[in-house]
């Protein structure tokens, strides 16, 4: 924001600072998503396809090159621009790479035509569900290609969401991100209408949500003047103000923030939304929304609430061990495979979370790692789960994966593998993701949570292993669901989550290190 | 060695391959990696002897301080002979016990190399993480092969309640190793035990180690998991019991000693579970007709036996727990090598249908006996030396001495009657039975039984060279230097201790039958694995009953649910800081009085709308009395834009609203009828519920709203600004007007524009939608529109 004092002052306006070399990848993101709609407008139908699924993959890959351009020789303290809305420092830098590429997976999936005939998504989003209309597009071969600049729009308002120095920036972001994503929820092509209910639900809660967090940040306007993390953080540390409007903003902000990393017990939304929407989405939701969910929770409480935090601690610590008690109990009994991965990523939230709350390094460096590994690993789950299909579509219920692994061994095996990453098996990531979020938490003296999260890994993993069991160790069902080999898209985004996953799991080393790069830019 | 473990994983993840050229030469093929490793593992066996352990590392993830590390000294030495010797016998054997034409040979050879190579790399590991990896592979190489083919519901159940209890006991380990790890400052286990930190913290480790060394070994109460987990085939019980897995527990308990055997948290439990165990267990095996479980009661006894021995920590105990590992992996290997013979040779491995077979098989039977010798103690073998050095230990006028020492002598006479038990039924003549038909067992079988029986019959003797070894261990131990292993020690009191517990055992074995029935008396709630099956299902149950109630799939609840949350977490803290004055007065002018009212009518008359336009004009009645209280305070710029938006999204409503029925759909309302007011009184309940939610909620943000918006602390610079300016600056005496219009004019029409873009927009989606509609595609005829709405 401009400061009022200084522009007029000093007689001529002053325009700010802006880095754009720094800021190149989101502008990337959301030019190319701005040009996907004009495409949208003017290309003739059958050119959509191609044009947009060329320009989506191309804008990721460039947006990646430009990030790593400039990665090369940023500063190490990292920089604010914008006039100081927008950090680009090491946790940023590092968030945006694993958000582009996780939406580089995600992508694949989405522009898959090959699983599901004509793609996963709708024809004509217009068309009532159970109409003569609508069964004659399930076996159409179009799709709504608006998809993929929504995409572009949520994947940039992520990466905003994640760099934003200041509340109100933040907020922009969060919306930026939330609407594409309601839509996108409500086009599968089949089982619409509770693609449509899911987008619904998801659309209301989340818009409570977003509610709490603008009156969240309205309190700390209050209490701090100012939006800036950075002024809150010097508003809490040197002052006799009265805390309760502090806390009360905290309070409120933290429910938009838990509610879009689906952290129980503002997950409600998570299983309908999870099952509800289509496969692709769901993998690109579970994966980059977590990402850019905990990156923003991860930077408004290092930086604003940092000296805090004795304040705040107990707080979180129950809504963490509510989560993981949540998503490790209730996945217990689903039957659905998709649902059980949402109550996974709510158990995983939890444990997210643990690592969240050690404001150090390591606990930066853990959760951040964290984040990378569980993306990955869930986008090539939802791959997976997109593939074992039968006569209504995907067949997500759980008895028709009985005895996988005799009608395709390959399959079975990749995602057992994904499930003992999930579970946390040493040699993948998700070991060394948890070892580092749980030890980073035990150094910050949090020794009794640690405890708790390794009972709700134990009881998770039961879950995890049923799965497995059932895959391995049962008689396949006779009319049971046929798996459909992968075109090149699919096959593409499963590869390169299982092999993340593997090297993360194998030589973490690098990660780690770029992880652990620095810390976030208190300059404002 | 970093070579040997790597080889094995290696070649596991090759003979999958393998087995579909060659088939059941998989196994053979198995068999050469851990027979290498053997033969690499000697030529380090001088060093260790002289006291220099040998140690290799290699990176994994520096930064974490990931590294496998191997140090192989006098402990690891003996469990590595024990691991790879035991593996290559037990992976010959299983060449020839697999069914030639039965698929998954590479899978299960593949298995069980990656078995002894965990196990191996178990041993060796010199740092806490790798320890921890190679215990998990361990735990599931061991749950696949339980499982094998998972064809019927047994091995399933079985192999699961082996899995979770094993993993919970390993989390337990992981959480100990690194409290323990972070407290001594390094990861490296040497290290640590060189160094041992002492604190709260490190009790705390010490208990979590183990319950993971008492779930891993089969202690009580987690023991019912190795008896369940007689389903696998054979070959890999033998394994499991001998020298895999189940001696994990023990190993590490051998492992920690020196450093902690002087502490009760170490100690206390080890024993009195140890000694628990080793009773129970061979009070069960006296029952069991199976003589696969017989044996399986029977290591969990022995399990007892050696985790008493190791914690303890005294030189002499040491000693006998060295010599006792060795000996009951041998013996036991030989065990169930000739069960799983039994079995192949008969069909069957109930001693109540066996009969005559030791007059078939006199070969086998002879080993067998050896190997049952020396289980129970008979002299010359193995484990005759380990058990009197044992009651040596204990020989000692302390209270706990002596009971330790009545312990293991109730203990060795249990494991002399089921060894008898084992014997005679597998192999004795039942009068008045036919004899069993059985297949001879054939050249591998024999060797591969013969191998480890006779190594328990020479090193007996030769005892003097497993000496050096065990006492490289027990140096590090405190207590007298003055005994060492050997066969004769001339008239002592172990000796005639021995004497008494054969006798004794003897006696045992003729009373059977009524032990038998003394042992079925056990309490119901007292059973372990009722306690499993309670804590299993209770969860199941509690998992089913979160869902019922919390994942119901209705919006109202999930709303329900965070609204609670944001009054209940923040709620509370807020109340208990207390609140602030509310200096604000009641009432600034009598007309906001009837607005409010106003307000809160229709915000009530909504809830119980029947027509979607009723309930929209309500909500706009909302809007225009809160433009109106806007209005009352001044505020003129903030009531017109609320009027404005007000008047645009009741547009927006009304255009929608044409193409949706009039009412609203209620639940339940349809299917009753006219009687549904009074006739549902749980759908009233249930709306009085969300009432009181969303009042709760109300509540919870009005009360927000004016108790904290008076506690802000001054004017921001820039409104201070704002109102200072105004009139020299921009000659406006409405300070509101004068930031439209003049101080952040470009905002304004920023703003005017998205408001234009989003009116056309939503008009062009109204107005152009249905005529696209009508355009594109004809509407549902009557006869679908009925069939949707079933």
């Amino acid at each position: 924001m401009l400061n009022p004092f200084l522009a007029q002052q000093g007689g001529a306006i002053e325009t700010p600072q802006i880095d754009y070399a720094a800021i190149l990848p989101i502008l990337i993101v959301l030019g190319a998503a701005c040009v996907g709609v004009l495409l949208e407008a003017f290309l003739p139908k059958h050119q959509r396809w191609p044009v947009q699924v060329g320009l989506t993959l191309l804008t990721i890959v460039a947006a990646g090159v430009a990030l790593g351009a400039y990665v090369g020789d940023a500063p190490e303290q990292g920089i604010t621009t914008l006039s100081g809305t927008v950090a680009v420092d090491a946790p940023a830098l590092f968030l945006w790479g694993t958000l582009l590429a996780l939406a580089l997976g995600a992508v694949l999936l989405i522009a898959d035509r090959s699983v599901e005939p004509g793609g996963a998504f709708v024809a004509q989003a217009g068309i009532s569900p159970g109409t003569v209309q609508d069964r004659a597009q399930v076996s159409s071969t179009g799709m709504q290609t608006e998809v993929f600049p929504l995409t572009l729009f949520a994947l940039g308002g992520m990466m905003t969401f994640t760099a934003a120095n200041d509340l109100l920036t933040m907020f922009i972001a969060l919306e930026v991100l939330s609407l594409p994503l309601y839509l996108m929820c409500g086009l599968a092509r089949r089982r619409r209408l509770i693609s449509q209910e899911a987008a619904v639900k998801y659309f209301l809660l989340g818009a409570f949500a977003s509610a709490f967090f603008l009156y969240g940040i309205a309190m700390l306007y209050g209490y701090a003047g100012s939006v800036r993390l950075a002024d809150i953080a010097a508003a809490t540390a040197g002052t006799d103000r009265s805390d309760t409007l502090l806390f009360a903003g905290f309070g409120l902000l933290m429910v938009g923030l838990l509610f879009k990393g689906s952290v129980g017990p503002f997950h409600t939304w998570t299983p309908d939304v999870y099952q509800g929407a289509p496969t692709p989405i769901t993998a690109f939701m579970a994966a980059c929304t977590k990402v850019a969910a905990f990156g923003a929770l991860l930077r408004v409480l290092f930086v604003a609430f940092e000296s805090t935090s004795w304040e705040w601690r107990g707080v979180l610590w129950a809504v963490a061990i509510i989560s993981m008690a949540v998503g490790a109990i209730l996945g217990l009994t689903q039957t659905d495979v998709k649902r059980m991965i949402a109550y996974s990523s709510i158990a995983h939230a939890g444990f997210l979370l643990v690592g969240t709350m050690a404001i150090t390094d390591e606990g930066l460096s853990g959760t951040l790692f964290y984040l990378l590994a569980y993306g990955f690993t869930t986008l090539a789950a939802f791959g997976v789960i997109s593939l074992v299909r039968d006569a209504s579509g995907e067949a997500t219920h759980l008895s028709a994966w009985a005895g996988l692994s005799k009608r395709s061994p390959l399959l079975a095996a990749v995602f057992t593998f994904l499930l003992l990453a999930l579970a946390g098996i040493p040699l993948t990531s998700g070991f060394v993701g948890k070892f580092v979020v749980f030890s980073a938490a035990l150094s910050d003296g949090m020794a009794p949570l640690v405890v708790i999260a390794l009972v709700f890994s134990a009881v998770a993993a039961f879950f995890y292993l049923r799965v497995v069991v059932l895959m391995y160790f049962s008689e396949p069902a006779p009319e049971g669901p046929t798996v459909s080999v992968p075109g090149a898209f699919t096959t593409a985004a499963i590869t390169l989550g299982v092999v993340v996953t593997l090297l993360l799991g194998v030589l973490p080393a690098f990660a780690l290190d770029w992880a652990g790069a620095g810390g976030f830019a208190l300059s404002s | 060695m970093l070579i040997a473990i790597a080889a094995h994983f290696a070649v596991a993840a090759m003979l999958p391959l393998a087995a579909r050229r060659c088939g059941r030469a998989a196994f053979a093929i198995g068999a050469l990696v851990p027979a290498g490793s053997l033969a690499l593992a000697l030529t380090y066996l001088p060093g260790v002897l002289r006291g220099t352990p040998h140690g290799e590392s290699v990176h994994w993830a520096e930064r974490i301080g990931l590294l496998f590390t191997v140090r192989l000294d006098a402990l690891a030495m003996l469990m590595t002979l024990l691991v790879t010797g035991v593996g290559a016998v037990v992976l010959c054997y299983f060449g020839r016990y697999a069914d030639r034409d039965e698929p998954g040979h590479g899978r299960q050879a593949g298995l069980m190399v990656a078995f002894a190579g965990a196990m191996l790399g178990l041993v060796l590991a010199d740092d806490v993480l790798s320890l921890y990896v190679y215990w998990e592979i361990t735990t599931i190489a061991s749950f696949l092969l339980v499982g094998g083919a998972g064809r019927d519901e047994e091995s399933r159940r079985s192999a699961k309640q082996a899995l979770v209890v094993t993993v919970f006991g390993g989390l337990a380990l992981l959480l100990g190793l690194i409290v323990l790890a972070v407290a001594a400052g390094t990861f490296r286990l040497s290290g640590i035990l060189a160094d041992p930190p002492d604190g709260a913290a490190v009790t705390a480790a010490v208990a979590l180690l183990l319950v993971g060394v008492a779930t891993k070994s089969a202690q009580v109460p987690f023991h019912p998991w190795l008896p369940a987990a007689m389903v696998a085939p054979t070959p890999v019980s033998a394994y499991l019991h001998a020298a895999a897995m189940v001696k994990a527990g023990v190993y590490l308990a051998a492992r920690l000693a020196p450093a902690f055997a002087d502490r009760p948290v170490f100690w206390v439990p080890l024993v009195v579970l140890g000694l628990w165990t080793m009773v129970l267990g061979g009070f069960r095996a006296l029952r069991q007709h199976d003589l696969k479980l017989l044996l399986a009661f029977g290591t969990v006894s022995q399990l007892g036996f050696l985790l008493v021995l190791v914690a303890v920590g005294t030189y002499t105990a040491a000693l006998a727990g060295a010599a006792m590992l060795l000996a009951h992996g041998l013996f036991k290997s030989t065990l169930f090598l000739t069960a799983g013979a039994v079995d192949k040779g008969t069909g069957t491995r109930d001693i109540r249908e066996l009969s005559g077979l030791g007059r078939q098989w006199p070969q086998l039977a002879t080993l067998a006996g050896l190997a049952a010798a020396s289980m129970a103690g008979l002299p010359p073998l193995l484990g005759f030396v380990g058990k009197e050095a044992a009651l040596k230990a204990f020989l000692h006028a302390t209270p706990k001495d002596v009971a330790v020492l009545c312990g293991i002598t109730a203990g060795s006479v249990f494991t002399v009657a089921y060894t008898l038990r084992f014997l005679v039924g597998a192999f004795g003549t039942r009068p008045g039975a036919a004899p069993s038909r059985a297949k001879p067992p054939g050249a591998v079988f024999t060797a591969a039984i013969a191998v480890p029986a006779l190594a328990g019959l020479v090193v007996g003797p030769g005892v003097g060279w497993l000496a050096p070894l065990a006492a490289g261990y027990a140096e590090a131990l405190p207590g007298a230097h003055d005994y060492h292993l050997a066969l004769w020690h001339g008239l002592t009191p172990p000796l005639l201790l021995s004497v008494l517990v054969l006798a004794t055992g003897y006696a045992v074995y003729r009373a059977g039958r009524a032990v038998a029935v003394v042992s079925g008396r056990v309490p119901e709630p007292l059973r372990a694995q009722r306690g499993y099956d309670t804590a299993v299902s209770g969860l199941i149950r509690l998992a089913h009953g979160g869902t019922g109630r919390i994942q119901t799939g209705s919006l109202p609840v999930y709303l329900a649910v965070i609204l609670l949350t944001v009054v209940a977490a923040p709620g509370t803290m807020l109340l208990l800081r207390g609140l602030p004055a509310i200096e604000a007065p009641w009432s600034r002018s009598w007309l906001q009085l009837p607005l409010a009212a106003i307000v809160l009518a229709a915000a009530g008359a909504v809830l119980r709308a029947r027509r979607r336009l009723t309930a929209v004009l309500l909500t706009g009645m909302i809007g225009y009395g809160v433009g109106g209280l806007f209005l009352v305070r001044g505020a003129i710029d903030l009531a017109l834009a609320q009027f404005l938006v007000e008047t645009l999204t009741l547009v927006v409503f009304v255009l929608v609203l044409r193409r949706l029925p009039p009412p609203f759909a209620r639940p339940g309302r349809e299917r009753t009828g006219g009687q549904a007011r009074s006739g549902q009184p749980a759908l009233r309940r249930a709306e009085w519920r969300k009432a009181l939610v969303a009042a709760l909620g109300g509540t919870f943000v009005a009360v927000l709203a004016t108790a904290y918006s008076a506690g802000r602390e001054r004017l921001p610079p820039a409104s201070a600004w704002y109102v200072d300016n105004a009139k020299p600056e921009a000659g406006a005496t409405n300070v509101v007007n004068a930031i439209l219009v003049d101080f952040r004019a470009l905002d304004t029409i920023g703003e005017i524009t998205v408001l234009l873009v989003a009116a056309t927009g939503a008009a062009s989606l109204a107005l152009g939608a249905g005529r696209a509609r009508r355009r594109t595609m004809p509407r549902p005829g009557r006869d679908e529109r009925t069939e949707v709405r079933r």
